[in-house]
């Protein structure tokens, strides 16, 4: 079985697969011993080589047409630990080593160390937590163990949770505790799972419990606890709780990432479980109930969207509508149709990534500049900030799944796999929530466009506009990725409900 | 091999490119302050790539280009050439026309973004050969036209924006899916439009497929009762901007329909049905265009009714399996691109002028207001001619009768209307009167050099029969305009926009009772004991569901 030797055995250039988790670590490390001023200094110094490491490990996956194993100290699983990179993980450590710096170089301006060297919290907790949350995700997207997957995702909301309360504010302090709080109750869901099936089968590698699982009580109690774990720390509706006031509140860097990114990190474990656990399952009414939830999430957090007065409330619930369009892959796994289905539910999360990314840091832009976020003063604020609003309405063409963007590709792959499995309600919610997108969208551009300049407090630095823009001209330029793109996706992909023991 | 044909072979598929791609350069350069007055005055040039594209076509042979780094795919045959023709020429005619709302207003910047992107997306829906590119056009012409209508940003032109836009959303949602279908209904995985219109006949989603299509591309073109939105945004458009949406850009549903139907699969049920909802248009928009006192509204129910009259020769084609159906309704509507842009900036150039210059104005006005209703020798006699084929002699060839006989009434109604219009102070500029004229001499030249390209006989034209089927329908609509006339218009007075009135009225009703039940829902999940719960259940419900389907 040529399949079962590389999945236990180092590929060549497999070692690389460690460097992502750890030069992000070593930066932690190395902000702590150093301290404030030096903290963000490594953190932007890392974040290009950490560039570069993503980039490798997905061209030695493309060059191969094969997974990347290593073998953590030579002992194979079930001893030892596997690192494994497929075309997924390959692009969210891509996408992430682009993000992250973005969010890093825009927040330069508000978490800088004082010239005159006195040391402030904000910013050393800033930077190495920023760096946390690249380990844990890099240990995440590379993890084939799903005890260590647990120490990643416990290490993402221990990193993550800080960032929400950085200004000390009440409301803050609030948020970030109810975020933690709902996150150690998802943990635990996900913790015992794990515990289920490492009594079932006596290891938890992901490659050996795919060969040995069958359908019995434990393990479909086990799939229960830990994608409820996994969802409630992926916010998906109604389990979206801690969202709405976590990235509202947070600065706009972090909401950036938190939004963007973090979220994404659960999501990734529950396609983990569900396409490279579980996929030998018959799984088409717990993919549908995921994509009933996925629904509920779409219509509820748009209409929601529509209705929030602040700027950066509306965008959170906007992202609660956006993860529902996630789980709209689920019930579609199995079938011709699976690979395109696949491949948009990848889309949307890449396309939202850099699109909810671009909208929080110009929303912040807005909130600075402005002196506040209310939708109902932001009057002719577009044309005295002409290219925030413009990365903020190239962001939002993504959400609404208009072309050319990512979140277009995505709605496309994903509609054409639900007609084609004759799950059509999937798709009526896609244009339903498209829809909303374009109201909610409405409501902040036309009068934005409209009417007389307001006065700014200071106007927007123009790098930081271009960084937004930037990231929200890579949402748009994901439309035009070419099919050898969505073949890379496939690397590593198991055929979904293939065989039946 | 005529010259035209091998230069359509050696230029063409770049021109189609270049169609595309000059008014988005011109867009760049206008997001640069210093060179923006320079790029502005380029900006009638645009469409210059587009008008020569489509004359290499008419005159010589159809051909194809791409950009395969976008994977987008170009195709310019006969029917979308005329229509590309007839659009280019009144994108440059109102880009002229525009140039003095251009400077010195504070929305100027917006205005030309819109314009521009509205130009490429226009010019694009003519040229795109496969489903995205048609789509990401179509997009352009749609969404982007909501700053050209609310540019006044008074309370009519917000309303008139936001009720268009929702209509614009909606039909771009419907035609999604729709292209969706298409695709999952074309089995070898092609997106060229051909390719999935072929299979579409044979296709599982067939009937769901047309449905959406015809529904979307019916909101385009303000099919009843979903015209609502068509009175509201050219009422409420500067004179400019209405001329293009009006002419050009209302065309993207016009080549859609002739795109996307299987014309050369006989399906009677769908061609039958397009057919009736195409006349009911035809003599609604009519009927309440008569109510208005408005010339730019009722130049918009004109609009109305005449792509009723388009939908209907497309519904018969689909139902005859006539492939002509696809040039004869393309040149119908290529000369209304020309007749209404003509109307709308004589709208315009009416408001502008007083005393002694007027008059004449008024002729011209008059002149092409008849040539809708089918007066001889005008573009619109041709188009009449143009489409009899498809008609036939039948019911719909009487029932068309009729609608002529209805468009020359409301054409003088309109006629009247404008002639006591009153003058709006502002100074008829030379540049708009130049471009106006041009356009109106357009109007009634160019379809005489395309008639023949879709097989039409000047002779037959201009022969004693065909002079007299036209003329007397318009005899009756003149004596019908002028009976209520004398009865000092009698008819009632509706709302522009007619019966979005209510569907505004029900979508205020709704909309926040529904938003305000979401919010509670929301605030009773986002308590912790709900959400512990919910959590609960989530697992449980997951660990069953898997259970159960051993």
């Amino acid at each position: 079985m040529t399949e079962g030797a590389s999945a236990f055995a180092a590929t060549a250039g497999g070692s690389l697969l460690a460097l992502p988790i750890l030069v992000p670590a070593a930066g932690v490390l190395l902000s702590f011993l150093l301290g404030g001023r030096q903290a963000e200094r490594i953190a932007l110094a890392l974040m290009p080589v950490q560039f570069g490491f993503a980039v490798a490990i997905a061209s030695l996956i493309w060059r191969s047409g094969q997974p990347l194993v290593y073998v953590l100290g030579g002992y194979a699983p079930p001893l030892g630990i596997a690192l494994r990179a497929d075309g997924f993980s390959a692009v969210m450590l891509v996408t992430t080593s682009l993000i992250m710096p973005a969010a890093g170089l825009y927040a330069r301006t508000n978490f800088a160390t004082p010239n005159d060297g006195t040391e402030r919290r904000a910013p050393l907790v800033f930077w190495t937590l920023l760096q946390a949350i690249q380990a844990a995700l890099s240990l995440i997207f590379l993890g084939g163990d799903l005890f260590n997957l647990y120490v990643a995702l416990e290490l993402l909301t221990f990193a993550a949770a800080p960032l929400v309360c950085l200004d000390g504010r009440p409301e803050t302090l609030a948020a970030a505790l109810r975020y933690l709080m709902f996150a150690l109750f998802g943990a635990l869901f996900y913790l015992l799972g794990v515990a289920l099936l490492y009594g079932a089968y006596g290891t938890l590698d992901i490659v050996l419990l795919s060969r040995q699982i069958r359908a019995e009580p434990a393990v479909w109690l086990a799939a229960g606890l830990m994608t409820a774990g996994l969802l409630a720390k992926t916010a998906l509706f109604p389990l979206h709780l801690w969202l709405p006031p976590a990235h509202a509140n947070a600065p706009a860097a972090a909401s950036a990432v938190l939004s963007g990114l973090v979220v994404k990190g659960s999501f990734f474990l529950i396609v983990r479980l569900w396409f490279n656990v579980l996929p030998a399952l018959p799984n088409a009414v717990p993919g549908a109930i995921l994509a009933a939830l996925g629904s509920a999430a779409i219509l509820a957090g748009s209409a929601l969207a529509l209705r929030q007065e602040r700027l950066k409330l509306l965008i959170a619930y906007s992202t609660v509508a956006q993860i529902g369009y996630l789980f709209l892959m689920f019930p579609l796994a199995s079938g011709p149709w699976s690979a395109e289905a696949f491949s948009g539910g990848v889309m949307q999360a890449l396309s939202h990534a850099f699109a909810k990314a671009a909208m929080f840091l110009s929303a912040g832009l807005i909130a600075e500049s402005l002196g506040h976020d209310r939708i109902a003063g932001l009057g002719g604020a577009g044309r005295a900030m002409p290219v925030t609003f413009l990365a903020l309405g190239l962001g939002g063409l993504s959400l609404m799944g208009l072309p050319p963007s990512g979140g277009f590709a995505a709605k496309w792959l994903l509609m054409k796999a639900s007609i084609e499995a004759g799950q059509w309600v999937w798709a009526v919610v896609m244009l339903a929530g498209g829809l909303l997108a374009g109201g909610y969208l409405y409501r902040v551009l036309a009068p934005a466009l409209s009417g007389n300049r307001p006065r700014l407090k200071s106007p927007p630095r123009r790098s930081r506009e271009n960084v937004a823009l930037a990231l929200a001209l890579a949402a748009v330029l994901l439309a035009f990725a070419p099919p050898t793109f969505f073949a890379f996706l496939q690397i590593g992909r198991p055929a979904a409900g293939a065989a039946l023991r | 091999m005529s010259a035209l044909a091998a230069a359509a072979q050696e230029f063409g598929p770049g021109l189609l490119v270049a169609a595309l791609a000059a008014p988005l350069v011109v867009l760049a350069v206008v997001l640069s302050p210093k060179l923006r007055f320079a790029a502005l005055a380029m900006s009638p040039l645009a469409p210059l790539p587009a008008l020569a594209a489509a004359i290499l076509a008419i005159g010589g042979a159809p051909f194809e280009g791409e950009l395969p780094g976008l994977r987008m795919s170009f195709r310019l045959d006969l029917p979308g050439a005329i229509l590309l023709a007839a659009a280019a020429l009144v994108w440059i005619a109102a880009s002229v026309f525009a140039r003095a709302d251009w400077t010195g207003r504070p929305n100027a910047e917006r205005f030309a973004v819109s314009w521009l992107l509205t130009m490429a997306g226009s010019l694009g829906v003519f040229v795109a050969a496969d489903l995205l590119t048609f789509y990401l056009v179509y997009a352009l012409v749609s969404v982007p036209a909501y700053y050209l209508i609310a540019d006044d940003e008074d309370a009519g032109s917000s309303r008139a924006g936001g009720v268009y836009l929702a209509f614009t959303l909606i039909g771009e949602a419907v035609l999604l899916i729709a292209f969706v279908m298409l695709a999952a209904g074309e089995p070898g995985g092609s997106l060229d439009i051909r390719a999935v219109v072929d299979a579409l006949p044979a296709s599982p989603w067939r009937d769901a497929a047309l449905a959406l299509l015809i529904l979307g591309f019916g909101m385009k073109i303000a099919l009843a009762p979903l015209n609502g939105w068509m009175p509201l945004a050219y009422a409420a458009a500067p004179i400019p901007a209405a001329a293009v949406l009006s002419g050009a850009a209302v065309k993207a549903g016009v080549i859609g329909l002739i795109r996307f139907l299987p014309l050369g699969a006989a399906l009677p049920g769908w061609g039958e049905a397009l057919a009736w909802a195409g006349f009911v248009s035809a003599f609604y928009g009519v009927a309440i265009g008569l109510t208005q006192r408005d010339p730019k509204t009722i130049l918009a129910y004109s609009s109305i009714s005449q792509m009723g009259v388009i939908a209907a020769v497309l519904g018969l084609g689909l139902a005859g399996a006539d492939q002509n159906a696809a040039s004869d309704a393309a040149f119908y509507a290529a000369n209304h691109v020309l007749v209404k842009a003509a109307l709308f900036l004589s709208v315009g150039v009416a408001a502008a002028l007083t005393g002694r210059g007027r008059s004449p104005a008024l002729i011209v006005a008059a002149a092409l207001a008849l040539s809708l209703g089918g007066l001889p020798l005008t573009g619109g006699a041709l188009a009449k001619l143009a489409v009899k084929g498809t008609l036939g002699d039948g019911v719909a060839g009487a029932v068309a009768a009729a609608s002529a006989a209805a468009t020359t009434a409301l054409m003088l109604h309109f006629f009247i209307r404008l002639a006591r219009s009153d003058n709006d102070g502002k100074a008829a500029s030379p540049q708009r009167i130049l471009s106006w004229l041009a356009l109106a001499f357009a109007s009634m030249l160019v379809p005489w050099l395309m008639f023949p390209a879709v097989g039409g006989d000047l002779a037959d034209a201009l022969a004693t029969a065909t002079l007299w089927d036209a003329i007397w329908p318009m005899l009756i609509g003149a004596a019908l305009a002028a009976g209520l006339w004398a009865l000092g218009e009698p008819l009632p007075r509706i709302p522009a926009g007619d019966i979005v009135v209510a569907q505004e009225a029900a979508f205020r009703a709704s909309a926040p009772p529904l938003g305000a039940a979401f919010e509670r829902l929301d605030w009773r999940l986002r308590q912790w004991p709900a959400a512990g719960l919910s959590l609960l259940t989530i697992a449980l419900a997951l660990a069953a569901a898997g259970f159960a389907s051993r």
